[in-house]
């Protein structure tokens, strides 16, 4: 037990900041990607399978990236009170931009959170990681021709269902603006808004 | 279904991974990590010493571990104290062991035996006793019949010579009688004449 706090100890030191930016990413939130660290490295010393692992750096990735969509998924079930509500980490300093940026990142990252578990690990490797193909596919013990495929066959998906989500939202939105038409008098032309 | 600008996806992807976390976010986050980490190695350890203590704490366990200390301290002075064994004597003393057993073994053995080929042969007496005696009645019985054979032909030879002497002296008192009837005939017939003449 104690060489598996020092071979975590390492770990920690060697690729802490690259997971807590990793985190930091996939969840948008600082505090949240703490929390996640925290758990994650408290699953790593109690879990059995991380000695069995070939690539120690691979697996804690692997599970820090299911762990963040994990939270993802529970977050659209359970949705946040006001007083759990804090600053999305952003770069953008204006606040409407973070709004907008921050539901624009929410859905792409839902629509990622929906992909199989190889793909979407490739797919966050190459695009949010922003790792090279050969380095990917060495991690997760492939071809660098597979990994492309995975993330291209991904992005296709990503397509679809983002605009599959923007179809549905716009039909929405215009459902509501007839709507919101209908009481007014037919004789008078009211602009959209009010 | 309708498909959404590539190039839209790539900017927000690009925008996703252009987000870092604050620096001191950062070494806090791994500061937090590192504590918990050697927290639980403490605590762990802790909770160990703590279970030793309480074991050690009830007087059952003290007394067994005070009995266990004294059964190795009694065993170990035993192993120490122990005298040394000649060898050769050892060695003589198994030999001679090993002799009178040896000895008990092969007399119960040649006793068991002994036992066992005497049942044998008074079996095989009585198995030979019983058939000479059915072969000795067998042989007197052929014997007697013959004897009785003998002595029924003996018996029809008698018989028949009798039958064949009495049957010639019948036929001589056969012939004797017509004799007899032919002198009485002439007796007769002279006396008839006798009378005839005298009257």
């Amino acid at each position: 037990m104690r060489d598996r706090q020092k071979e975590l100890l390492e770990l920690l030191d060697k690729s802490g900041a690259n997971l807590y930016a990793l985190l930091t990413r996939l969840t948008l939130r600082e505090d949240i990607a703490e929390e996640l660290m925290q758990e994650l490295f408290i699953k790593l010393i109690n879990s059995r399978s991380f000695d069995k692992a070939g690539n120690r750096q691979a697996y804690t990735r692997r599970a820090a990236i299911n762990l963040a969509f994990d939270w993802r998924r529970r977050q659209k079930r359970n949705p946040l009170r006001l007083d759990q509500v804090r600053e999305p980490a952003s770069n953008d300093s204006s606040p409407l931009g973070k709004l907008v940026q921050a539901e624009e990142l929410d859905e792409i990252l839902n629509a990622i959170g929906q992909l199989n578990k190889v793909p979407r690990e490739a797919f966050v490797m190459r695009y949010i990681q922003e790792e090279p193909y050969d380095y990917i596919a060495k991690q997760l013990d492939k071809t660098s021709h597979h990994v492309r495929a995975l993330c291209s066959r991904a992005l296709n998906h990503l397509r679809d269902v983002l605009g599959s989500n923007r179809h549905k939202s716009f039909e929405k939105e215009t459902h509501n603006v007839k709507n919101r038409r209908k009481p007014n008098p037919p004789s008078v032309e009211s602009p959209l808004t009010d | 279904m309708s498909k959404i600008d590539e190039n839209q996806i790539h900017r927000q992807l690009k925008a996703l991974s252009q987000i870092k976390p604050g620096s001191e976010a950062t070494s806090r986050a791994i500061q937090r990590v590192r504590e918990t980490l050697i927290n639980k190695e403490k605590t762990r350890q802790c909770t160990g010493t703590r279970i030793r203590r309480k074991i050690f704490k009830s007087p059952i366990t003290k007394f067994a571990a005070a009995a266990v200390l004294l059964i190795g301290l009694g065993y170990a002075t035993g192993r120490l104290s122990a005298p040394t064994v000649d060898t050769e004597e050892l060695r003589a003393a198994l030999r001679q062991d090993l002799l009178e057993e040896m000895n008990e073994r092969w007399q119960s053995a040649f006793a068991a035996g002994c036992a066992q080929i005497k049942e044998e042969l008074q079996r095989q007496i009585r198995r030979d006793l019983t058939e000479f005696a059915v072969q000795t009645l067998a042989a007197s019985g052929s014997l007697t019949n013959q004897r009785l054979m003998e002595l029924i032909q003996l018996i029809e030879a008698t018989r028949w010579r009798e039958r064949q002497q009495i049957a010639a002296a019948l036929e001589q008192i056969e012939q004797e009688k017509i004799l007899l009837r032919n002198g009485l005939l002439a007796v007769a017939a002279r006396t008839n004449e006798l009378l005839s003449t005298k009257q």
